[in-house]
């Protein structure tokens, strides 16, 4: 949104250090600070599920940041995006189980990053190819184009046909020891946590690193004003596509990713509810800004976590709570979106860097 | 191509002809036929209403005339869309500004220079090597040449939809001349403008057209009498979809259908201030 405030009187020399990430000694310091805590503290000081409280927001992290690509940097209103986090999924499950993979990569451990790659592919062109209404409509009508996305993937292609596949029915199981990333076995909670970071880590440098390079203005400019974009030069369908694939491809990880987590897989993982779970999350933490995703991801999660730890004491006396949990979870949902769009409708991220603003100024007020 | 080599000779940049556009029985350009050289800031008046936005849509693409053609350094651009025309040379602001108010100013001038970036999708989530060279690159030329030349350093990081009005006006000019066109179109750039921001855009405006650097061909649409017969080298006067007139401002002003069309009775000189 700005740029990095520096002490008084200090000033770049070049462009290349106004271009940098991280300006100062003291924004190096609290990264080095976040990542000390985020790959030491964490793993090793968190009980089993606290670290599976970690995998479930790096999960929603890797979803909300498609959704805030399309929403929040592209104007393309997307309310189908669980049905590319599902063909991630199924495409790196299916890949797993039933290809043919030759002995070495098997040996290697290699099939399941192949097939996380092959899925956040393609994944990616299915969401092109529900992306291409964009060209003709905008807005509020593309919601209904890509909640077809959602319908046709999810109940009608993965329901009825996909699920078919080798004659197990409902669900595909993954027995233990398929998910193999090299010479580790994905088995426990720890080294989930560990892939979730790094898939978490390079999904947002590089849709950091697209928001200021062309692609990635490219976008900004159509969600702005889409007429003077195409104006000044942008192909806006084309870069429209390239957003749908992009957004899809993080999906496509996101789901790929999941699976490592899962004992087994089903079309009940990607309810269209998540897709608009994702959005409320967008709206949350902040369209338009990649702290967005992760504050709202981090919020929407720990408020659940929140409140399904303060219903179980209750369930004794109250036995019906913990089975109405899902609906008490909706209407927590709903309220936290009402009170948000009424009290900070510019999501947490701006409340941080108001906060930021009012440090870096601090004792002062402008 | 005979066409082609005899516009090239006469220095003609741009030529509509015989333009016809209607939308639904009304006709908004009546067989309009415009020649514009370069080096030349071509004006185009009218009272509202003339048809005058609606031709600078018709010349950079927005709309697509249903009779008539667009001539762009004698090639035929009827058919291209936009952005299309947009790598050709074509650029232009608008009436009401619409800039990208999310983005800072430097990121709406980039943007501007879109078409000249090269990284693609690939490089560019890298951000290493040749994408983070060019931005360097293109950096040191919007500094240099485009955020120096409209004096708009103090304010290069700020988001362009805080800013007031007159500064988005000159983003939008910024914005256009980053493209790096041969033909700047200005539709109405001083509309809303205080008497010292437009003293200040024209300034520009005569700058990029006179500069060596630029040397660009302006065609300008403006109500500002004064401003407009000061600045133009020829002035197309339009009214209700027909030309009236085509000529230099001596002509102009003393066109008896002019100034019952446009000017009114009254004194030309009816300028701000």
């Amino acid at each position: 949104m700005s740029t990095t405030w520096l002490p008084c009187g200090n000033y770049h020399q070049n462009y290349v250090e106004d271009h940098a990430w991280w300006q100062t000694k003291f924004i190096k310091g609290k990264m080095i600070f976040l990542a000390l805590i985020l790959f030491f503290v964490i793993p090793f000081f968190a009980d089993s599920y606290i670290l599976s409280v970690c995998n479930l927001i790096g999960y929603t992290i890797l979803g909300a940041l498609g959704v805030q690509l399309l929403i929040g940097f592209c104007g393309q209103i997307t309310l189908g995006h669980a049905a590319f986090v599902a063909v991630g999924a199924y495409t790196s499950t299916l890949l797993i189980l039933e290809f043919p993979w030759p002995k070495i990569i098997l040996d290697l451990g290699l099939a399941y990053p192949i097939s996380i790659i092959i899925a956040a592919f393609t994944a990616g062109i299915w969401s092109v190819l529900f992306g291409l209404p964009s060209a003709r409509v905008k807005g509020f009508y593309l919601i209904l184009t890509t909640m077809a996305a959602q319908f046709i993937t999810v109940d009608l292609i993965l329901t009825q046909y996909v699920s078919q596949i080798g004659g197990r029915g409902q669900a595909f199981s993954l027995p233990p020891g398929t998910i193999k990333l090299g010479p580790w076995v994905i088995d426990s909670d720890l080294k989930v946590y560990f892939m979730m970071l790094f898939l978490v880590i390079l999904c947002t440098i590089v849709m950091a690193n697209l928001l200021r390079s062309k692609v990635g203005r490219a976008w900004v400019a159509i969600r702005d004003n889409d007429i003077s974009a195409e104006v000044m030069g942008i192909n806006v369908f084309k870069y429209k596509l390239l957003a749908f694939f992009v957004a899809g491809s993080i999906g496509g990880i996101a789901g790929a990713f999941w699976i490592s987590n899962l004992a087994a897989i089903s079309p009940d993982h990607f309810p269209w509810f998540w897709s608009l779970w994702l959005v409320g999350v967008i709206l949350i933490g902040g369209a338009g800004s990649i702290h967005g995703a992760i504050f709202g991801s981090l919020f929407m999660v720990l408020i659940m976590e929140g409140l399904q730890l303060a219903v179980m004491p209750l369930a004794d006396t109250f036995p019906k709570l913990l089975m109405d949990f899902l609906f008490i979870k909706e209407a927590a949902f709903g309220l936290a979106i009402c009170a948000f769009m009424i009290f900070e409708p510019n999501g947490i991220a701006y409340r941080w860097w108001q906060i930021k603003n009012y440090f870096n100024l601090w004792p002062f007020s402008y | 191509m005979v066409a082609a080599n005899e516009q090239n000779k006469n220095g003609i940049l741009l030529e509509l002809e015989d333009v016809h556009m209607s939308f639904g029985k009304v006709k908004a350009l009546n067989g309009i036929s415009l020649k514009v050289r370069k080096g030349q800031i071509h004006s185009i008046i009218g009272p509202n209403g003339a048809g005058k936005t609606v031709m600078m849509n018709v010349i950079n693409g927005l709309y697509h005339p249903q009779k008539g053609g667009v001539f762009f350094k004698g090639q035929k651009i009827n058919h291209l869309k936009p952005y299309v025309r947009a790598k050709l040379g074509l650029a232009r602001t608008f009436q009401k500004v619409e800039v990208f108010g999310g983005m800072t100013v430097l990121d709406n001038i980039r943007l501007g220079r879109h078409i000249h970036y090269k990284s693609g999708i690939l490089s560019g989530s890298l951000y290493l090597g040749k994408s983070a060279k060019e931005e360097i690159e293109h950096r040191t030329f919007i500094e240099e040449e485009i955020i120096d030349l409209l004096e708009i350093e103090s304010i290069r990081n700020k988001p362009v939809g805080m800013l007031p009005y007159g500064l988005q006006k000159r983003v939008e000019l910024g914005r256009a001349l980053a493209l790096g066109p041969e033909i700047l179109i200005l539709d109405e750039p001083l509309a809303g403008l205080n008497l010292e921001e437009v003293e200040d855009m024209a300034r520009f405006i005569l700058d990029v057209n006179e500069e060596k650097r630029w040397k660009l061909t302006c065609i300008l649409v403006e109500h500002d009498m004064g401003v407009v017969m000061d600045l133009s080298d020829k002035i197309f006067v339009l009214n209700f979809g027909n030309m009236i007139l085509d000529g230099t401002p001596e002509e102009v002003q003393n066109n008896p259908e002019v100034i019952k069309a446009y000017l009114g009775e009254e004194d030309l000189y009816s300028t701000r201030g």
